[in-house]
């Protein structure tokens, strides 16, 4: 029973998300329209360039990635912030629900989109330029397709904390953070080329780890030893530390009446 | 019966921007609300209403005292609480795209409600507040009584046994304000409900509490019935008598029911506790003294001077 109870409450926030999903004509962009859109123009970039087969997919891996970590991080992004534009906040936070609830629940609905995105870029990459997805095999899929969730995860987390602290003002967060990763994370370039200082923090980026780790399949050499564990060990760890920000966020928004603000 | 809310001194302030001075908007609030009555919150706006109501509903957590509501703690067992209490604030807000079907649903999922229980309690919901012709309008398409029945209905969603209405007619046209007054009226009796509303409008408090506290500048200025608070501070409804041959050798001050009384030639102006209750007597009196009665005219107390006796 409570189990139920529970799983009806973080179903309660898939469902709202499905449900604004499928009202929102732009959700179809988000989706299909940008992520092809990206896919087109890197591929014809590669083209225009001349590159060799193993650069091109090193550059279309990078926009694979990017696309599906950013639609996946935005479902949770817009979790809290669909409650911050209609300003109903307070039913959420009235109700006996955790944070937790919202987290899975929409988490969850970014978790199919983002494989939905990734499925289309990567039929889109091995059909018109040449990709070949299937070289990983299913475990090399399945670690990086897991490590791009958990990264959109903890994007997400952070935009909850900055919307329960800034509101409105945080939206900009929402898509800010994944051009952050896009700059820092070598998503087209290897990070070795990044200057000194920038290159230290994006050995601080799991995704970094992932990339290379991915990447390593189609023959480019491992930057980062162990570059798996590497990546989901500071996963684990930011995962954890924003998800600790976030219910201190939530605690201050209740000291400082931010709820209320938010949902004036 | 022990009461449902029990609040001792209350204390929460803001600061105003990053560096600003700190704003007290509660300051040392002792309450007690008993169960199954309807309580109102009076104050002019910025008194502290929906500070004190959002501490009782474990949205916002006080600086100082503490508060219990339905015997828990509003800080530490609020997790608990939030399952048996529901809020409406003043304005409604729904998710726009959402319909009134959905947005219910939504809510009741939030209380772990789930399958044919959570579709009976939406029917109910949407039959009880007469929206089932409305349930699939989207809510930014609703008009302002409908969003207000709607938030109504949310309330119910999970039975719960404390109500907090924050300024619930705010915004209604003076219809629907008075039928959404009716239906918080028939909850009550028919359910047994404790409702703690705040309001400016002290008709509505009259109408509807059994009990007020008055609040300004986050200070609880008074409390008890509205009547008793009338008398305490002597105001009351005025009784306007014109005799026809000046008024009677009586001593009005110890008639009963009488806060004050003031003669002016032929005419005699008495403030009573409760003018429906004491006329007959007094006029009896009167003609038993043998004095006539040209005019009688009651006007029932202005409720303005209460509130402006009380918060001023």
């Amino acid at each position: 029973m409570k189990l139920r109870t529970e799983l009806t409450k973080i179903w309660a926030f898939a469902a709202r998300s499905l449900l604004v999903n499928r009202r929102n004509v732009f959700a179809v962009f988000e989706m299909f329209f940008w992520p092809g859109v990206a896919i087109f123009s890197v591929g014809l970039l590669t083209r225009f360039l001349k590159l060799d087969p193993e650069t091109v997919t090193f550059v279309l891996i990078g926009a694979v990635a990017m696309n599906t970590i950013q639609i996946a991080q935005l479902d949770l992004s817009y979790s809290l912030l669909y409650d911050v534009w209609s300003k109903s906040l307070k039913h959420g936070f009235i109700a006996p629900i955790n944070l937790g609830h919202v987290l899975v629940g929409a988490g969850l609905v970014g978790l199919v989109r983002g494989a939905l995105v990734f499925v289309v870029m990567g039929l889109l990459s091995m059909w018109l330029f040449g990709m070949d997805l299937s070289r990983p095999g299913a475990g090399g899929l399945a670690f990086f397709l897991l490590g791009l969730f958990l990264n959109a995860a903890i994007i997400g987390v952070l935009v909850l904390a900055l919307v329960l602290r800034f509101g409105h003002r945080a939206e900009v967060a929402a898509w800010a953070f994944s051009y952050l990763l896009l700059l820092l994370c070598g998503l087209y370039y290897p990070v070795s080329v990044l200057p000194p200082g920038i290159r230290e923090l994006a050995e601080l980026i799991p995704l970094t780890y992932f990339l290379d780790h991915f990447r390593h399949f189609y023959g480019f050499p491992l930057i980062t030893p162990h570059a798996l564990g590497y990546g989901f060990a500071l996963t684990g760890l930011y995962l954890g530390v924003s998800y600790a920000l976030l219910l201190y966020t939530l605690r201050s928004a209740r000291r400082r009446g931010t709820l209320l603000k938010l949902s004036e | 019966m022990e009461p449902v809310i029990v609040a001792q001194g209350l204390v929460k302030s803001y600061r105003t921007g990053w560096f600003g001075a700190r704003k007290t908007v509660l300051e040392q609030v002792d309450l007690e609300v008993p169960a199954g009555s309807i309580f109102g919150i009076l104050g002019p706006n910025g008194a502290g209403k929906t500070t004190l109501i959002s501490i009782l509903t474990t949205l916002l957590i006080p600086d100082e005292g503490e508060a219990r509501v339905l015997g828990l703690d509003v800080v530490r067992q609020a997790q608990r609480l939030r399952a048996r209490i529901n809020l409406a604030a003043s304005s409604a807000h729904f998710l726009w795209c959402l319909t009134v079907e959905e947005n219910l649903r939504f809510c009741g999922r939030l209380y772990g409600l789930s399958g044919g229980v959570l579709r009976k309690k939406v029917e109910e919901l949407l039959h009880l507040f007469e929206l089932s012709p409305h349930r699939r309008v989207k809510f930014e398409n609703l008009s302002t009584g409908l969003k207000q029945r709607l938030a109504l209905a949310k309330t119910l969603v999970n039975d719960p046994e404390l109500l907090f209405l924050d300024e619930p007619t705010t915004g209604l046209d003076p219809i629907m304000a008075q039928h959404l007054r009716e239906e918080i009226l028939r909850l009550n009796r028919e359910t047994g409900l404790t409702i703690l509303l705040t309001t400016h409008n002290l008709r509505e408090a009259e109408m509807l509490c059994r009990e007020v506290a008055f609040l300004k500048d986050g200070r609880l200025l008074a409390r008890g019935g509205i009547k008793e608070l009338q008398a305490g501070l002597g105001l009351g409804d005025h009784l306007l008598l014109t005799f026809t041959d000046g008024p009677a050798p009586l001593d009005y001050a110890r008639l009963p029911g009488v806060l004050a009384h003031r003669r002016d030639g032929r005419r005699l102006e008495m403030i009573l506790d409760r003018a429906e209750v004491r006329l007959a007597p007094i006029l009896h009196a009167l003609e038993q003294a043998g004095a006539g009665v040209a005019e009688v005219r009651v006007k029932e107390v202005d409720l303005e001077e209460l509130y402006r006796e009380i918060t001023h």
